[in-house]
């Protein structure tokens, strides 16, 4: 079974569970708890369910347990608490090093959250409304990316049976999944900005109120047609205001108006089997408690299992992929060890 | 060919829009050999109504404006095109040769689309029983929800995510960024080479599927566990439960803006010592009670400066922040200009985004730009297939290859 050794908060941990899914056996090194959105329970249910950890911070024997593993991942708040941490001189196979900036560049010791890296990375300025404040991320979308990132850049060098040290930064993961902010800049001459829920690009796109809660419909130009059946409106196929989708941009205000006063009549269920039936794209705002109810998820046998110390179940999200329809696990929570048991 | 780990690897890239094609991007970084499968309209049509969101490579669309599309290039590099029909059997046909001799096929349609075009999972297999085919339908190939029509902003209220993103509770908003795609993009990628490792370790080929949904969904995890410990995650628009202060601030000129974290007592103590007003004696509980107060001190001193000034000041002394950047102030980054982060190996020197993976043997300098449509039929058809001119020019006559969209 392949040794992982995983050093770090929620971007380590995030990585650490993919191996985890992967079969690995992850070693976590139990540190002090990174600011989250949520409680440290909930958190590491999450992310460390299956994994073993050693409650230490001797460096000598992080060493020690770096030299036994096929694969170390070490997220650090800086490029000098990696050199810190003695990642330099670990002589695993596979080395993985995820920092906000890099390990190299004149910020490479700047601090940040997910907050500034969103700001820094270009998301932060098209969240929000036009004339408000700009919306920053809620949640780990900065951490989890880049640990995706991690994992199959060290698995790729796990399948060429190569040995490297892997530097990957934050602030680059976000910026090269970017969705076209530079290009758009720079081959179309426009700053892309931010418009509320509204695409803008393409109309209509935005999220709408409905009796129950909130709707999202996101209809690009082939769906026009079935829009005006799903509205009960047959006569917008004739309005010149909305003939193209160049047109509805420029009425963009008159469209959401109509659209928005069929779907405030309407609750979410019904929209979801009308959208359905006219094969709109469309989605609804779900609460949690929605998604755990879902019963599509419940039906594709999505959620995998974490058991609490009074035997209970938690459902939590295996992994987004699932290889040979591979039947889902319960997993425990972390498991205590002392440092020379393991390995 | 780009030299990296995935070296050896060969993928078939049916995908298209943004998900599936990022993640193949990722794959043909790290040096897989990836032909794209492109339609005769892939690109779309000869004319175009308008010009693409993303605009046009070098300002203009060009003799050729299927192939100057800017938002498809900055995806397609360090890959071969092969246009094929393949609503034609002979395309077909083409199609099912070159999985023989591929490790993996990638497609991004809805789940009807490839049992449709007679290549489920099994017509695959029986082609090469040693072949990995990713299939990422929005919602997944069952359950109720398989034949919603599905794009990433309407995934993304699925997820519970919408709950969270916005001002207030009441005022909900979405990203409007796509964001089920990056997400589903990179554990796309990630399961490519997870099932390539099992692969060698097993022998046998796998049927890997990958929802945008599900991607989305499991971004959610942590508030998802947390909502059944009996707490109740809420929007906090641009706070944090677990820092404070939290913030998008404010910062001389039109809409430029800063973002600060204090992570912990010893950041507060930095801030105490350089804007006023604020009790450097409050703990997190505190200052996450007089939030409001503390964001008045702190935007009256952002005010006054730029957003780089600020973001240097405030690093200078260990707090997190940085400014809210938009498409310049990203490209002038030092940083990332330091660090060679943004490359300028396709057409007029268009600045395109890199591979945030930097290690040894891997390099930009390798990179090839986006091919034309079907720009790399011939060279395909031989180095795979060993076809050769006259098999090729039959082909092209009965419209199976094209690198050019129907009139």
């Amino acid at each position: 079974m392949e040794r992982v050794l995983e050093i770090g908060q929620v971007a380590a941990g995030y990585c650490g569970r993919m191996f985890a899914h992967a079969g690995a056996d992850v070693v976590r090194i139990g540190g002090r708890a990174q600011p989250a959105w949520v409680s440290e329970q909930a958190m590491s249910l999450y992310l460390h369910a299956g994994k073993r950890y050693v409650e230490t911070t001797d460096l000598g024997l992080i060493g020690d347990l770096a030299a036994r593993a096929d694969v170390v991942i070490c997220e650090a708040r800086t490029a000098d608490e990696l050199i810190e941490l003695g990642f330099d001189n670990w002589c695993t196979p596979v080395k993985l090093a995820l920092t906000p900036f890099g390990r190299t560049g004149p910020k490479r010791n700047w601090r940040a959250t997910a907050n500034v890296i969103l700001a820094m990375g270009g998301y932060t300025n098209l969240m929000g409304d036009a004339d408000r404040s700009p919306l920053s991320l809620p949640g780990h979308y900065v951490e989890f990316q880049t640990a995706a990132m991690g994992y199959a850049a060290a698995n790729a060098c796990r399948l060429a049976r190569q040995s490297n040290e892997i530097d990957i930064s934050m602030l680059e993961t976000l910026m090269a999944l970017s969705q076209f902010t530079t290009v758009r800049w720079h081959c179309a001459g426009e700053l892309r900005t931010r418009h509320g829920s509204d695409f803008w690009f393409v109309v209509p796109s935005n999220l709408f109120a409905c009796q129950d809660g909130w709707v999202y419909l996101n209809i690009v130009p082939a769906f026009w047609d079935p829009l005006t059946v799903f509205l009960n409106k047959p006569e917008m196929l004739i309005d010149e205001r909305f003939a193209s989708n160049d047109s509805r941009m420029t009425n963009r205000d008159a469209l959401h108006e109509i659209a928005a006063e069929v779907l405030a009549g309407l609750g979410k269920a019904d929209i979801e089997s009308r959208a359905e039936a006219c094969r709109i794209p469309l989605g609804v705002v779900q609460t949690f408690e929605d998604v755990l109810a879902d019963k599509h998820l419940a039906e594709r046998d999505f959620w995998e299992g974490v058991v609490l110390p009074d035997g209970s179940l938690v459902k939590s999200p295996s992994s987004p992929y699932r290889i040979n329809g591979a039947a889902r696990k319960t997993r425990s929570p972390q498991t205590p060890v002392s440092a020379t048991g393991v390995w | 060919m780009v030299q990296g780990p995935l070296n050896g690897v060969r993928i078939l890239d049916l995908t298209h829009v943004w998900a599936g094609p990022l993640a193949v991007r990722f794959l043909a970084d790290m040096g897989a050999e990836v032909v794209k499968i492109e339609a005769p309209y892939g690109r779309g049509p000869r004319e175009f109504p308008a010009a693409p969101i993303g605009g046009w490579m070098g300002g203009e669309a060009g003799a050729e404006p299927w192939n100057a599309n800017a938002i498809f290039t900055k995806l397609h590099r360090n890959r071969q095109s092969l246009c094929l029909d393949l609503k034609q059997s002979g395309g077909l046909d083409i199609l099912l040769r070159l999985v023989a001799v591929a490790d993996v096929i990638i497609e991004n349609f809805s789940a009807r689309a490839m049992p449709s075009m007679g290549l489920d999972y099994a017509a695959l297999k029986k082609a090469n029983s040693d072949i990995i085919y990713v299939t990422m339908p929005g919602y997944g190939s069952s359950g109720p929800y398989r034949d919603r029509v599905a794009f990433g902003p309407t995934v993304e209220p699925m997820s519970g995510l919408t709950t969270m993103l916005g001002y207030t509770p009441e005022e909900p908003r979405n990203s409007a960024m796509a964001l089920m795609d990056p997400i589903a993009a990179t554990h796309a990628a990630a399961a490519v080479i997870t099932a390539l490792r099992q692969r060698r370790s097993d022998g046998h080929g796998a049927y890997v599927e990958l929802s945008l949904h599900e991607g989305g969904v499991t971004y959610s995890g942590p508030w998802l566990v947390e909502t059944q410990l009996e707490q109740r995650p809420e929007c906090l628009g641009n706070r944090h439960p677990a820092m404070a202060p939290h913030g998008i601030y404010r910062c001389a000129g039109v809409d430029e803006w800063l973002a600060l974290s204090c992570e912990d007592d010893q950041q507060w103590h930095a801030l105490c010592g350089l804007i006023d007003g604020l009790k450097t004696e409050s703990d997190h509980a505190a200052r996450a009670n007089t939030h409001d107060e503390i964001d008045v001190c702190i935007g009256a001193w952002t005010r006054e400066r730029s957003k780089q000034m600020a973001a240097e000041i405030l690093q200078s002394a260990g707090i997190s922040a940085g400014p809210v950047n938009n498409a310049p102030d990203m490209l002038a980054d030092e940083q990332v200009q330091a660090r060679g982060f943004f490359v300028t190996y396709e057409a007029f020197d268009i600045p395109m985004p890199g591979n945030p993976v930097h290690m040894q043997g891997l390099s930009s300098e390798q990179w090839t730009a986006c091919p034309r449509l079907g720009a790399d039929n011939v060279e395909v058809l031989s180095d795979w297939l060993g076809y050769d001119d006259q098999k090729v020019k039959e082909l092209t006559s009965a419209g199976v290859i094209t690198d050019i969209p129907p009139g």
